[in-house]
């Protein structure tokens, strides 16, 4: 039983990128209503930004993470501004083929750009093993986990005690009220689409340096993503980190029953949740 | 709708009639190889539509069916030497059986969670098809699978591993299989499975039982999957768990979308013209998928109607000119 604690340190470390990767995708989802099939190439940008910044241009990692978060927030910006803004209000079945469609012309464009060889991040630590409390790790997955405790912690600051947070939470439960006291609908939107592909990128980064860089990366985060949505509710913060740490742990347990099935354990979990709590984990009744 | 089938009945004599010498007319075997692989998309791309465009459930996972179906009619041929005759029916069926297994569980749930869940589904077929070795042979695949042999001794004998052969096989099983859709579309089945799509309460307080539907549109859809599932790997002879991919999934709705959602004939068109059209881009093979994500996406945000709505458009507009110039 001496391995339990390092699968639990494991599944907590993945269960953080998929936290980061959901949170915005909750907020997109929960604040625009689209349902947004390409947010896991937000998270394939972030990683092949860094790794062309870092590895091909030459700049240090931090600034090169930096560089890569800014980029896919831009990116994020230019899409919401345009394709997104046509989908507003569009049909669920609308909006979801016009993001696969997105997905698929993103991950191709980065097939073309980087090809399809895993490539890897440099880390900016040492490498070598530390041991903590029987737990064997690296200081990239400790960066991880503290990096997204960070923002988690930052995020629900903001949410809390700004301006800005206090109006999206108010568009999170009543859009038209929302617009009706003043508050700027479209900046909100812009705003929580570049913070919500930030997160993603960062994600990417991050996980990046811990595991390899590929085109193929992102639909597999984005279907991660949707699964910890359906677990953890679509309607708040809370329930897209909780739900993205509970897959995490989930995966990394039932690793040790069946390898080859791994993937499986969340459509189990789902389906779980679904039969018995269909509004998720953490959801509201509606 | 009754006018529009009359219109084009005279059209519709003629396809038949090309679909009917088509062999002759394009002799060349890789040419037939495209026509029968655009046949099997048409029986996808419909089925497809009942559920997508009729009942407006979106399904990610159609794909699943079909895989199923294709690895069910290759395991019972494998083992058991069982004709194609009877793999059609058996493949269906066991990828109905799957379907409302799924609906069971799914079909409680709509929105984004049950396009999550199909997804998903989809992904848990290919993980089975991927580890269960000792069935399906992983990654390797299985080959082998031969077309069926029609022989009554003294009167006929045909193998349809002669390709033209196996193309009238086809033929015969995607008009039957395209003219039940159209029954069913066009029944009092359909027009509830329209109302599903519409407005699921109001459908129910007019006494429709909209989980009833929905299984329905949901069994049916993958039944006639995974007929196609079975049609297709009696022809290619190799089946491996690649059919489970989400690309195949997204090439069945760019087939329904470019045709037009909800209209059965749409789909048909679409399948014939997509499955034609990245044959004639292989110039661009690296940029294909791009090139498809590409129209996709300006389809669904610039004509959601597809071809079919986009046709009937100008016709409106031509005889509303008409009109026009003789007033």
């Amino acid at each position: 039983m001496d391995f339990i604690p390092q699968y639990l340190f494991n599944g907590l470390v993945v269960g953080c990128s998929y936290a980061l990767i959901a949170v915005g995708l909750t907020a997109i989802f929960g604040l625009m209503e689209i349902a947004n099939f390409a947010h896991g190439q937000f998270y394939m940008l972030g990683a092949f930004f860094a790794y062309w910044l870092t590895r091909i241009a030459g700049l240090d990692f931090w600034t090169g993470l930096a560089a890569s978060v800014i980029g896919v927030m831009l990116v994020g910006v230019l899409l919401e501004r345009t394709l997104f803004r046509f989908l507003r209000g569009a049909s669920l079945s609308s909006s979801v083929l016009a993001t696969i469609a997105l997905s698929i012309f993103l991950e191709n464009l980065a097939l073309n750009i980087w090809g399809p060889r895993p490539q890897k991040i440099i880390s900016p630590f040492e490498s070598g093993g530390i041991e903590l409390l029987g737990i064997f790790t690296t200081p990239d997955r400790l960066s991880m986990l503290f990096l997204t405790f960070l923002m988690v912690l930052i995020l629900h600051v903001c949410l809390r005690h700004t301006h800005t947070g206090k109006a999206i939470r108010a568009t999170f439960q009543q859009r038209e009220a929302a617009a009706l006291v003043g508050i700027n609908i479209d900046h909100l939107y812009t705003l929580t689409f570049a913070v919500g592909a930030g997160l993603a990128a960062l994600a990417g980064v991050l996980l990046g340096t811990i595991f390899v860089v590929q085109p193929s990366m992102g639909g597999v985060a984005t279907l991660k993503a949707f699964i910890v949505v359906t677990l953890g509710g679509a309607s708040s913060f809370a329930g897209g980190i909780a739900g993205g740490l509970l897959l995490g742990l989930a995966e990394s347990f039932g690793a040790i029953i069946a390898p080859s099935y791994k993937d499986a354990v969340g459509f189990i979990l789902v389906i779980l949740v679904l039969l018995y709590k269909p509004n998720g984990l953490f959801g509201k009744r509606t | 709708m009754k006018a529009a089938a009359r219109l084009s009945s005279p059209l519709l004599l003629g396809t038949i009639g090309l679909l009917l010498i088509l062999p002759w007319l394009i002799g060349a075997e890789y040419y037939l190889h495209i026509a029968i692989t655009a046949l099997v998309f048409v029986i996808l791309a419909t089925s497809l539509d009942l559920l997508v465009g009729y009942a407006g459930l979106l399904s990610l996972g159609h794909t699943a069916f079909f895989a199923f179906g294709a690895y069910a009619a290759a395991l019972l041929y494998l083992h058991f030497g069982v004709p194609l005759w009877i793999t059609l029916f058996v493949s269906g069926g066991f990828a109905a059986l799957i379907a409302w297994l799924l609906g069971l569980l799914v079909l409680s749930v709509r929105g984004h969670r049950f396009v999550i869940m199909t997804l998903v589904f989809a992904e848990m077929g290919r993980l089975i098809a991927y580890n269960w070795t000792d069935l399906t042979h992983g990654q390797v695949g299985l080959p082998g699978i031969r077309p069926p042999v029609l022989s009554i001794p003294g009167l006929v004998h045909i193998d349809f591993a002669y390709r033209p052969a196996y193309y009238y096989l086809a033929l015969f099983v995607t008009v039957a299989c395209v003219a039940i859709i159209w029954r069913i579309a066009d029944s009092p089945v359909g027009w509830r499975m329209l109302a599903l799509r519409e407005n699921e309460r109001l459908a129910e307080a007019s006494g429709v039982d909209t989980q009833r539907i929905a299984t329905t549109a949901f069994v049916v859809s993958a039944f006639f999957a995974g007929l196609a599932g079975s049609l297709y790997a009696h022809y290619n002879g190799f089946i491996s768990p690649d059919l489970f991919y989400f690309s195949y999934t997204t090439t069945m709705l760019i087939m329904v979308y470019l045709g037009g959602k909800g209209t059965i004939i749409g789909p048909v068109i679409g399948a014939v013209l997509f499955t034609i059209l990245p044959e004639a881009l292989r110039v661009t093979a690296n940029f294909r998928l791009m090139t498809f994500s590409l129209i996709l996406l300006l389809l669904v945000v610039f004509a959601p109607e597809g071809l079919v709505g986009l046709i009937g458009k100008l016709r409106r507009r031509a005889s509303a000119g008409e009109k026009a110039g003789n007033a």
